[in-house]
């Protein structure tokens, strides 16, 4: 790695920009994002940006359970992130479905089934707080290049 | 001035208002990940049938132990479990583990293990009654204490049937 390469890394753990996608939360998930972002838990201190947009962002946070219909939406929106990102799964719902597990429609198996997850984050809805160390323990992946996608694309290029 | 003592102070302090680490107390009565005493515990899974998104789950080793086990990421805590659990063998703890790396699976699952123990009158495997369960429920005396629940019905038998037939009760009381 070279220094230019080690400042853009250093750079982006210190600045994650995420953007949020619902696969089918019952909201409870979402709506912790939004004291995360105000001023009693402040993720913009760590330079956390929430954007619209996920080709503006280093981490993708997907809440919900996961149905036939948000499967498709959940592949669109990663393949648009540009690398190298990092996904963090919020509660327990992407984990395996939660209660919801076992209805028509809902995948009951893990997000890690669809995309590469990196950091799971417990909770029903987790607390804004674990929310946070989520999203920072995956800023700190991406600058070791240690997310999955990271190591994925590393091994392509490799073989 | 007062301006000039808030710029000051930004250049020479970090621009936190509170880091991770230091966040509001969580209050004692959230409910967070579960914790499990095998000690207290009867096997008897009504926290696996009260469960809705079915967190917990058990396994056996025939006639060695019984396994209660703990997914948190399928947990919605809603502490059903807990308050449900005849012997209070579940309680929910404030805390909530922080993120996990998938590295390390993809969430806590606990596994709290129940040993079976030989019944002392027939030595069938049993899970043994926490003393206080005992003790509310077949009073105190020594020599039932670590009965399987086949004997435990045998002495409640034996006592109904000398209350009756008192010159009975010697031939019966503990043989086999
Ligand atoms: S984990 Fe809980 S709060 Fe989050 S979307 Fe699922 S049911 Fe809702
Ligand atoms: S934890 Fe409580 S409810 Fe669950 S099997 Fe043990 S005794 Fe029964
Ligand atoms: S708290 Fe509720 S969801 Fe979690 S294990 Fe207990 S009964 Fe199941």
């Amino acid at each position: 790695m070279n220094l230019i390469e080690r400042v853009v890394a250093i750079s982006r753990r210190r600045s994650p920009w995420i953007c949020r996608l619902n696969a089918g939360s019952c909201n409870g998930c979402d709506i912790e994002i939004t004291p995360l972002l105000s001023p009693r838990y402040d993720a913009e201190q760590l330079g956390v940006e929430l954007h619209g947009t996920p080709k503006h962002a280093d981490i993708v946070l997907i809440s919900g359970t996961l149905t036939l219909r948000s499967r498709e939406a959940i592949l669109d929106i990663y393949a648009q992130v540009p690398n190298p990102k990092a996904v963090v799964a919020l509660g327990s719902c992407p984990a395996s479905g939660n209660v919801f597990a076992g209805s028509p429609l809902v995948l009951s198996e893990s997000l890690d089934s669809v995309v590469p997850v990196d950091v799971w984050v417990p909770g029903c809805p987790p607390r804004p707080q674990a929310i946070l160390d989520g999203i920072a323990r995956a800023a700190r992946l991406l600058e070791d290049g240690a997310t999955k996608s990271q190591l994925q694309n590393w091994q392509g290029r490799l073989s | 001035m007062a301006m000039l003592k808030t710029i000051l102070g930004n250049l020479l302090r970090p621009s936190r208002t509170r880091a991770p680490a230091d966040m509001p107390d969580v209050p004692t009565v959230y409910r967070g990940a579960l914790a499990h005493d095998a000690a207290r515990c009867t096997a008897c899974g009504t926290c696996a049938f009260v469960c809705a998104p079915k967190a917990i789950s058990f396994t056996q080793d025939p006639g060695v132990s019984v396994s209660w086990h703990f997914f948190i990421g399928q947990c919605s805590f809603c502490g059903l479990c807990a308050q449900n659990c005849p012997t209070q063998a579940i309680s929910l703890d404030a805390e909530v583990p922080t993120g996990m790396n998938s590295a390390a699976g993809d969430g806590l699952r606990l596994e709290s293990i129940v040993r079976l123990q030989p019944c002392t009158r027939c030595g069938a495997a049993h899970v043994p009654l926490p003393d206080a369960a005992i003790a509310a429920l077949w009073g105190v005396e020594e020599a039932e204490r670590g009965y399987c629940p086949d004997c435990r019905r045998w002495a409640a038998s034996a006592r109904l049937r000398s209350a009756f037939i008192p010159a009975a009760a010697e031939e019966v009381h503990h043989e086999r």
